[in-house]
């Protein structure tokens, strides 16, 4: 989910060929430290020592099938569940985000056009309890996403793209659990001894991409399905394993998985720490602090955590400090939904005034200038083929206060406009960059409440029902494709707005439009890509037109890693995150 | 008449024992009846410290009742982000060195957002001390009528409040306030309050009000203990005075000079409450401006912005410190027989 996602913009491009690379810089340049790319710390890394990942969001889930926020399904690939495909660790540019075999004997055989895939599985494939990894356990794994009911939170391209009956645009076939219609998804996918094959019911050229970059096709073993009570629980089949259980909020560590044979992985997972320690709920501030201080365990601690503005001079003026920091592009833009469900934003001209009044740049200032973000122009990130400025959105850069009052008064609403703005709270700077834009509607006509959420984020929002007007959101392409932006964001048939009582999927403004939806479905079923791109691009017109969202920037990761982390890499193949799977702690 | 009469001796009186430190001749004249209240008065205008702080504490008062109105009317502005005064490569240091000090910005920049410091500073201590006097008002009349109560039935009841105020002092109260903030506030909000800002608030005052009491009635339990057997109570009851006219009349005049000593001490107590309470996450929360969230905020400028990170400490530093020398002042004017 958001900002979660991916997008290995930059490699993307190169998959999908065109943009010219430069543009993006591969995983993104680095000023400060080592170099290009994505840097790291050049001493080859050895075995042993304890690798610490400080960040302060919870993990929402760690259920494979439910996974969507960029950094999880990063750090999940890496240390504990394997897929057929994996991004290669240790590559950069477009090779970073070119899928190499991981569970799989080769990246599959697709045929009739890209409708049904084949692959065969390794032998000696694990999991952690030393029972191999079969065919049914990849089949039940996919099937799990079908249950919208108590898997929410994940991807839902599994939804449109399975050749099994639809009803109202939504597969009858409903997950492991109520089985209904279950016979219809044993004749789509199948096994034949290590072999499973997916039939679908149109092209899906990106099937490969999809299965590296999301974990909705991992395996997962029925004996250990519990549902929804299974959220935390991981069965690893990957190089670590969890020891004892994952606390949200604090976080949890991961040891060796000695049922993991290294000789079946040619991702080039290095798995060279004994121990990966994950530690949730610190702020930005300490975390940095720490990694500028340097000092005991926090020598080899890496995060996911930007450098807050107050700290860029002691980062700047310490040129020990700065060369272990990171200026990376990252897949994510940040933008705005005007919630559907609420009174107040049903109005169109009250979405448009709130546009129009959106200050982005005392946005961008708040969260720390120019090596934090950039002013965008559409929710797709500007790296991605197929990107267009949205042109519905006209304001200046910092808003127009006078022609987001005029439109506020033909809107016939009370003045001021009450809304209640709801974000990812909790920290200096996003409580900065919330009141950046607090000010700027304000001024406007409208009198804001700001509503930071310190926990949990994305699980708040997609419940429908949770009354909000205004939620922030932050994306990147799941992979180098237009049809990995909107569509999942906005589609409302298969997020299930108004159809599914319990979550909205990701599309979280519970927006629906019927010409929007169309629109997908004509994309999807494009012959080819340039089609497909210029219909997201109508939709994303359409979008505009509707103000379903408000584009506010293009994300960089600004990071610092400790000086005994080595094989330090942020690369399109671990979403902009560090790479785990190259990451160690000098001995 | 009478009234501008005494008013005129007051004054004639107070100026002469000022000027004039007792020469026998001087004292003679002024020897005529003066309330204690007089007394106290020209004690205090003899103190210079006192009178210089009194006038801090009055700026700072009428400084945090029109902040929000200069903010309305748009001569303070809190609020409005200033990208331009900042530089986006450094993080967001004002571009002008010295924390973007200017005729416009007299306390110069917030780095990162570029807001006006000194509006942020006065709306500030308007938030704050308004958390603070209300709590100082909780906590003086829960003690004042626990003290009160105490003192004068004694037996069973003394002892039963008295046992409430042993066990409120030995509560962990900082351990408790961060802990059960997020039930509590909870059921703030149910019962009423608006969520954000204001149940926030109306729980740190709650906190600090409930919490806070027991000193003070211990104090007034005190001195009602010892009231309580002077002749002016006994000629009061042996004239069949009622509870409530003893209450009111009778021992409430003769408690208000520790009262006002105490809640002048309390207070300043609690805006470096609040102030720290904000530091660990607990109150008002920003955009509000309180002297807590700015000197949270300050402390990440620490190193980069100097100014900036004196401005917000300076000003809790003057108003606690002020807060705490007047009431200094007043109990050395008004209970000169108090131990220090």
């Amino acid at each position: 989910m958001t900002i979660s996602r991916r997008t290995t913009a930059l490699a993307v491009l190169a998959v999908t060929s065109v943009l010219s690379v430069a543009a993006c810089g591969g995983g993104g340049g680095t000023t400060g430290g080592s170099g290009n790319g994505s840097t790291g710390s050049a001493a080859a890394g050895s075995k042993g020592g304890t690798v610490f990942w400080l960040t302060k969001r919870p993990a929402e889930h760690l259920d494979p099938q439910r996974t969507y926020i960029g950094r999880d399904l990063s750090i999940e690939n890496r240390l504990f569940y394997r897929d057929l495909v994996s991004f290669p660790v240790g590559k950069q540019g477009e090779e970073a985000t070119k899928p190499v075999a991981d569970l799989a004997t080769d990246t599959g055989q697709s045929s009739e056009g890209g409708k049904v895939w084949k692959f065969t599985l390794r032998d000696g494939v694990k999991w952690q309890d030393g029972k191999d990894i079969t065919c049914e356990d990849l089949k039940y794994g996919f099937s799990r996403g079908f249950a919208t009911d108590v898997i929410t939170g994940g991807p839902n391209y599994q939804l449109g793209y399975l050749d099994v009956p639809n009803k109202d645009g939504l597969p009858t076939y409903n997950g492991p659990y109520k089985k209904a219609a279950q016979a219809d998804f044993d004749k789509a996918v199948t096994c034949e001894g290590k072999t499973i094959t997916y039939h679908f019911n149109k092209p899906w050229a990106d099937f490969p991409l999809a299965i590296a970059s999301l974990r909705s096709f991992s395996p997962y073993r029925a004996d250990q399905d519990k549902g929804d009570k299974s959220n935390y629980a991981v069965f690893s089949s990957g190089p670590y394993m969890l020891q004892g259980t994952w606390q949200k909020g604090k976080g949890g560590t991961f040891v060796r998985n000695t049922n993991y044979d290294p000789k079946t992985d040619q991702t080039g997972r290095k798995a060279l720490p004994d121990k990966v320690v994950i530690t949730e709920g610190l702020t930005n501030e300490i975390i940095n602090q720490r990694l500028i201080a340097d000092s005991g365990e926090d020598k080899f601690a890496v995060t996911d955590r930007a450098i807050p503005g107050s700290m860029y001079s002691q980062v700047d003026s310490n040129p020990t400090v700065k060369d272990r920091s990171t200026l990376v592009n990252s897949p994510f833009t940040d933008y705005l939904l005007p919630n559907f469900n609420s009174d107040v934003m049903k109005n169109p001209k009250v979405r448009q005034a709130l546009a129009m009044a959106t200050d982005k740049t005392a946005y961008i200032t708040a969260l720390g200038g120019d090596k934090a973000a950039t002013p965008s122009k559409s929710i797709v990130n500007p790296e991605l083929p197929g990107y267009q400025p949205n042109p519905a959105f006209t304001a200046p850069d910092s808003g127009d206060t006078a022609a987001a009052k005029k439109l506020l008064e033909e809107a016939g609403v009370p003045l001021p406009v009450k809304i209640k703005y709801t974000y990812s709270g909790g920290t200096p700077t996003s409580d900065n960059s919330a009141a950046a834009l607090k000010q700027g509607w304000d001024k406007a006509g409208f009198s804001t409440t700001l509503d930071p959420l310190t926990d949990t984020y994305y699980d708040v929002i997609q419940n429908p029902n949770t009354k909000s007007d205004v939620y922030w959101g932050g994306w990147g392409a799941d992979w180098p494709s237009a049809a990995t932006v909107t569509a999942p964001l906005f589609d409302s048939v298969l997020n299930g707005v108004g159809t599914n009582p319990k979550s909205n999927g990701q599309d979280y403004g519970n927006y629906a439009s019927d010409t929007v939806n169309k629109l997908f479905n004509q994309a999807r079923n494009a012959a080819t890509t340039d089609e497909a791109n210029s219909l997201y691009q109508q939709a994303d017109v359409q979008l505009g037109k509707d103000t379903a969202y408000i584009p506010l920037s293009v994300t960089k990761f600004y990071y610092l890693h400790g000086s005994g982390v080595t094989g330090y890499a942020q690369s399109a193949a671990s979403n902009g995150y560090p790479d785990l799977g190259s990451i160690g702690a000098k001995q | 008449m009478s009234e501008i009469k005494r008013d005129v001796e007051f004054g004639a009186g107070t100026a002469q024992e000022t000027l004039a430190p007792e020469p026998g001749a001087t004292q003679e004249k002024a020897i005529t009846g003066r309330t204690p209240w007089q007394l106290a008065r020209a004690r205090l205008r003899r103190d210079k410290i006192t009178m210089v702080v009194l006038a801090v504490v009055a700026l700072a008062i009428v400084l945090a009742i029109l902040a929000p109105i200069l903010s309305i009317i748009g001569v303070l502005d809190p609020e409005t982000f200033h990208p331009e005064l900042i530089d986006g490569n450094t993080g967001g240091l004002p571009l002008d060195g010295g924390g973007g000090l200017s005729l416009q910005h007299p306390l110069g920049v917030e780095p990162g957002t570029g807001r006006d410091v000194l509006s942020r500073i006065a709306l500030g201590m308007t938030f704050s001390m308004t958390v603070a006097l209300s709590a100082t008002l909780i906590t003086v009349v829960l003690g004042t009528v626990m003290g009160l109560v105490a003192g004068l039935l004694g037996g069973k009841t003394d002892f039963f409040i008295s046992r409430i105020i042993d066990m409120v002092l030995s509560f962990p109260v900082t351990l408790m306030l961060l802990a059960l903030s997020g039930m509590f506030i909870d059921i703030i909000t149910k019962a009423g309050v608006p969520a954000g800002n204001p149940s926030n608030g109306a729980y740190i005052v709650l906190v600090l009000g409930l919490f806070g009491w027991p000193t003070i009635a211990r104090i007034i339990r005190g001195q009602v203990l010892s009231l309580r057997e002077r002749e002016f109570i006994e000629a009061a009851r042996s004239l069949g005075a009622s509870n409530r006219r003893i209450y009111f009349k009778e021992l409430l005049p003769n408690l208000w000079a520790p009262l006002l000593v105490y809640g002048t001490l309390v207070m300043p107590a609690y805006i470096s409450a609040e102030a720290a309470l904000s530091f660990l996450g607990v109150g008002i929360k920003p955009p509000t401006p309180t002297l807590g969230n700015l000197l949270t905020y300050s402390v990440n400028y620490a190193a980069a912005d100097v100014t900036f990170f004196l401005f917000p400490a300076i000003a809790i530093a003057i108003l606690v410190l002020s807060f705490n020398l007047m009431g200094d002042g007043l109990r050395d004017a008004l209970d000169p027989k108090a131990d220090r």
